[in-house]
């Protein structure tokens, strides 16, 4: 790409973010056009996180020689940054239960610390402990560079649970978060579009709760109690 | 007189207007709604709604017990059901500690290789389609519905097969599935020149495809983008390669990536091209199988009388056609799951759509969302 | 050239002028009509029999006669009219009302009048007109008016975004289409259709027949110019973007269904037909036989002429299931910044051609 190529795109991309699609779409060239596409989707994944992520420069610029246990390292190193937040950690530590008030600085500091780079969220999953027990999230990080997994355990107070979201953290989250909000009614506070994700807008209650009742009626609509008559 | 005119209508209304594609559309894939916003043709915002097909596959399976579940794994990805009942059976075995027969191994892995294939030969006809080229369509079709014939051959089910087992499969190969198998892969490997030269290397398909709906590869990652939407972006990942299940790590296949030949590294194109070399490491794998499979043994040899696993959990993905496959099991010690938590990546893919389809037109957002393969009954589950 | 015969037949046929016109009616609209009808139920059936070979399967089959498609399916087409007649039909209730029972016939017409102008054999043709065949290309595109008023009428956006882009389409592609027409009307000096394929007699270029597209390189060129913008103004695949089915369910006949449906449906392919038979008769030489002199009666040019207008058709199917469709603006940039600049020196060089060669 030239130089002027990639003044050509970054103009475009400028304008794009101040809302101007057209100049953007303007460009003659296909091959560019793409590209200045690409770049304002990456302006604008830049510009989302950085609105969030001020606490992690220190992070990235921290001392990363910290001594390590083996087996693991990752619950180390958290425990040597933040220390205090972990409640339990599994014999392998490669699951552990931390608090979830700093949750969402935690996890700028899993993403984008040198020694843990766990860029992907493989899963986050919804537990309820059952009945009168506590809500649960669980979050199965990866790291692409470094190969290695953190599991990690939030608890969350039934009767009104709240987490911090971490959907501009791991961009997978938005969505998964909120279908753990549909089943749970867990609030993910931050997020900034917590909708229900499968169920219909205006279902009632926490399906996947452990002691969740189906409502009467859905629309005029009786919902069925009695099992055993469905074929 | 003009201006007068002009005055009297009052500014040219500008506003962008809302589109609905879906939830009956011809190229959602399935039940899916998308609320478009666009400015004459060119798209602003996408926002999918999804749900129309939730059939509450996780609440079911905390109340039926782990056999139970494997239907329904089934029918949540309708086009990839063996690597869906494998991804299950992977993670129990794993969670309850059971080995199986080698023979068994080998079995599973060539039926997820040949339903990869068929599920791949879905997603590429029908992308055809999204695009307007419908010939294609059908000459996948055709080489799909020898796929089925053999799964009809070996368990029965042409499309829902339950047939691999925790600790097992549900039956042995048949006879002759050797000869079956091996003729079917050398009719269908001259297809693939024969599918390039019809559709990947059309000028009007390249025109379509290439530039359209980049993703990069940081954005695939950080929306948990997987399978072959994500090596189209160009990173090597592979769960069969980098996290072995299985006996994968016995076969020696490439890791097809996304190389930006004829556009921009992670474009449409680059997607669909993956899928079309994948199909062809899956074939190398299916012959490699072939020759090396034990004989004899009993395939239900491992197959627990109950499934009863220990108190526990644990988190397993597995390679789908469509890219990770998890399934997050909760044991209490029961025969009933606590939590059964399906990671479907097909939801992940459909979550980007937004991210890297604004400002393209409305035919792109149709050949963008063709281009990441997306079963709906798997999104919503 | 028939309503000149009528108008000598039919005795006071100046002071009957109601007569003539009934005459017309019955002697030239309803033959046309019954051939377009037929000549549609072939070519749908044709469509269905060329892509099942294109798609390596059997089609419309059946044996013997009863509920079956007949032999060969040969009764698939009756079937289809027969479904499409039956089927209820729905005006939706937010609809414009009369616009859109209007719509589907104006499209048709302009389909249907083009005909007149066609020329069948040396005496079939309705009206031999001074200036044939600026009249095809003048009222071929009173289509699109249908086009957009069943956009507008249906109040439906798939509706209106196909409706737009047909007609974006259609008025762009009129322009290469009558640009390379200019080539042949310069070289034969003539505008009837009649004129234009008396011109194409006997041999070029040795051995040739002496057709335009053989004349020079550049009708060479042109025809395949008006070929392809004809293709795009009959919205065929890869130009079917107004209907589109994979994006805008399709397009501008997405609320209609039954007869008027049909009746889009009906235009479409008789607008094939127009397009076929204009190239045919401007380049390919009408009803003159391949080989000159062999052949070349009245009755053979019937068939030369229709057999040359169904191999065009045929092409234009083979297009239809091999490719894929383009994107609105690149279908806009290949007319504007393609065909229309080619055209403009197509003109060019048949001038320059016209001048040194001859």
């Amino acid at each position: 790409m030239t130089a002027d190529q990639e003044k050509l795109i970054s103009e475009a991309v400028e304008k794009a973010l101040a809302g101007d699609m057209d100049s953007i779409n303007a460009i003659e060239d296909r091959s560019l056009r793409a590209k200045a596409k690409a770049a304002l989707v990456k302006a604008k994944r830049a510009a989302k996180a950085e609105q969030k992520t001020e606490t992690s420069d220190d992070a990235k610029s921290a001392d990363s020689s910290v001594p390590q246990e083996p087996g693991s390292p990752l619950a180390s190193l958290l425990t040597a940054f933040y220390p205090g937040e972990i409640v339990e950690s599994s014999n392998d530590g490669n699951s552990i239960q931390i608090k979830p008030e700093k949750w969402e600085e935690i996890a700028v500091f899993l993403r984008d610390h040198a020694d843990a780079l766990l860029d992907q969220l493989e899963c986050l999953t919804g537990v309820d402990l059952g009945e009168g027990e506590e809500l649960q999230v669980r979050y199965n990080l990866h790291s692409m560079k470094h190969r290695h997994k953190l599991e990690v355990l939030i608890n969350a107070d039934r009767n009104s649970p709240e987490i911090p979201s971490v959907e501009t953290v791991w961009r997978m989250a938005d969505w998964f978060e909120r279908e753990t909000y549909d089943m749970y009614g867990i609030v993910f506070n931050g997020h900034r579009d917590l909708r229900r994700l499968l169920c219909p807008e205006d279902w009632e209650g926490w399906p996947l709760r452990k002691d969740y009742e189906e409502q009467k009626t859905y629309h005029g609509i009786v919902v069925p109690k009695v099992k055993e008559g469905w074929e | 007189m003009g201006v007068a005119a002009a005055k009297e209508i009052g500014p040219v209304q500008a506003e962008e207007m809302v589109l609905n594609i879906g939830p009956q559309h011809p190229s959602t894939h399935g039940v899916l709604r998308l609320k478009v916003k666009t400015d004459g043709e060119i798209v602003s915002e996408v926002i999918p709604y999804i749900g129309y097909l939730h059939r509450c596959f996780e609440k079911h399976a905390e109340s039926i017990t782990y056999e139970q579940v494997i239907p329904f794994t089934d029918r949540c990805d309708y086009l990839g059901s063996m690597n869906n009942n494998f991804g299950f059976a992977v993670a129990m075995e794993e969670l309850m500690d059971i080995k199986v027969p080698e023979r068994v191994e080998y079995i599973r892995i060539i039926m997820a290789e040949l339903n990869r294939i068929a599920s791949h030969l879905l997603a590429l006809g029908v992308y055809g389609l999204d695009v307007g080229a419908f010939t294609p369509f059908l000459h996948m079709f055709r080489d799909r519905e020898r796929i089925l014939d053999i799964f009809e051959l070996t368990c029965g089910a042409r499309l829902l097969y339950n047939y691999m087992w925790v600790g097992g499969v549900s039956h042995d190969l048949p006879r002759n599935f050797d000869s079956i198998c091996i003729d079917f892969l050398d009719y269908f490997e001259p297809k693939i020149p024969e599918f390039n030269e019809l559709l990947t290397t059309n000028k009007i398909f390249i025109e379509r495809t290439a530039d359209v709906g980049v993703m990069p590869a940081e954005v695939a990652i950080s929306y948990g983008v997987s399978g072959p939407n994500l090596r189209g972006s160009g990173v090597k990942w592979d769960v069969r390669r980098d996290e072995p299940y299985s006996i994968y790590d016995k076969f020696d296949f490439e890791i097809p990536v996304g190389s930006g030949d004829v556009g921009t590294l992670g474009d449409c194109w680059d997607r669909y091209w993956v899928r079309m070399l994948e199909m062809m490491e899956s074939c190398k794998i299916i012959r490699q199988a072939l020759k090396t499979i034990p004989e004899g043994g009993d395939v239900h040899q491992m197959v627990p009388k109950k499934i009863r696993p220990p108190k526990g959990s644990i988190y397993r993905r597995t390679e789908s056609p469509r890219g990770d496959l998890g399934y997050y099991i909760i044991s209490d010690g029961s025969e009933i799951p606590f939590r059964m938590k399906m990671r479907s990546p097909a939801l992940t893919a459909l979550s980007v759509l937004d991210e890297i389809s604004a400002g393209w037109m409305i035919s792109d957002v149709i050949a963008i969302l063709g281009s990441l393969d997306i079963v709906l009954g798997e999104i919503d589950r | 050239m028939i309503v000149d015969y009528l108008i000598d037949i039919i005795p006071f046929a100046a002071d009957w002028p109601g007569l003539v016109f009934v005459s017309v009616v019955i002697f030239c609209a309803v033959p046309v009509f019954l051939f377009i009808a037929v000549y549609a139920l072939v070519a749908i059936y044709g469509e269905l029999k060329v892509s099942s070979f294109m798609q390596d399967k059997i089609g419309p089959m059946g044996q013997g006669v009863g509920l079956h498609a007949g032999k060969w399916g040969l009764l698939q087409p009756i079937a289809d009219a027969l479904k499409l007649i039956l089927k209820e039909d729905i005006i939706p209730t937010t609809a414009d009302r009369k616009l859109f029972i209007l719509a589907p016939f104006i499209v048709f017409i302009g389909a249907f009048i083009s005909m007149a102008a066609l020329p069948f054999s040396q005496t079939i043709i309705v009206a031999d007109m001074n200036i044939g065949i600026f009249y095809i290309l003048a009222v071929s595109s009173l289509g699109v008016i249908g086009i957009i008023l069943a956009g507008w009428s249906s109040n439906n956006k798939w509706s209106l975004y196909g409706a737009m882009r047909s007609a974006a389409q259609i008025v762009s592609y009129e322009i290469p289409a009558g640009l390379s027409i200019i080539g042949v009307v310069m070289i034969t000096g003539t505008l009837s259709m009649q004129g234009i394929i008396e011109h194409q007699s006997g041999f070029v270029w040795g051995i040739l027949p002496n057709w335009i597209i053989f004349q020079n390189p550049f009708t060479f060129l042109s025809f395949f110019l008006f070929f392809i913008s004809g293709v795009a103004e009959c919205n065929r695949t890869p130009f079917d973007i107004p209907e589109a089915e994979s994006e805008l369910v399709a397009g501008a006949f997405t609320e209609y269904s039954g007869m008027r449906y049909a009746f889009f449906f009906l235009s479409e392919y008789a607008n094939m037909f127009v397009v076929s038979g204009v190239a045919a008769a401007a380049f390919l030489g009408g009803w003159r036989s391949p080989i000159p002199g062999v052949l070349d009666t009245p009755g053979w040019g019937i068939m030369w002429f229709i057999g040359k207008s169904m191999f065009l058709i045929f092409m234009m199917m083979w297009f239809r299931w091999t490719w894929p469709r383009l994107r609105v603006d690149q279908l806009m940039s290949v007319c504007w910044k393609g065909f229309i600049p080619i055209a403009f020196f197509n003109i060019f060089g048949i001038g320059i051609w016209k001048l040194l060669i001859g």
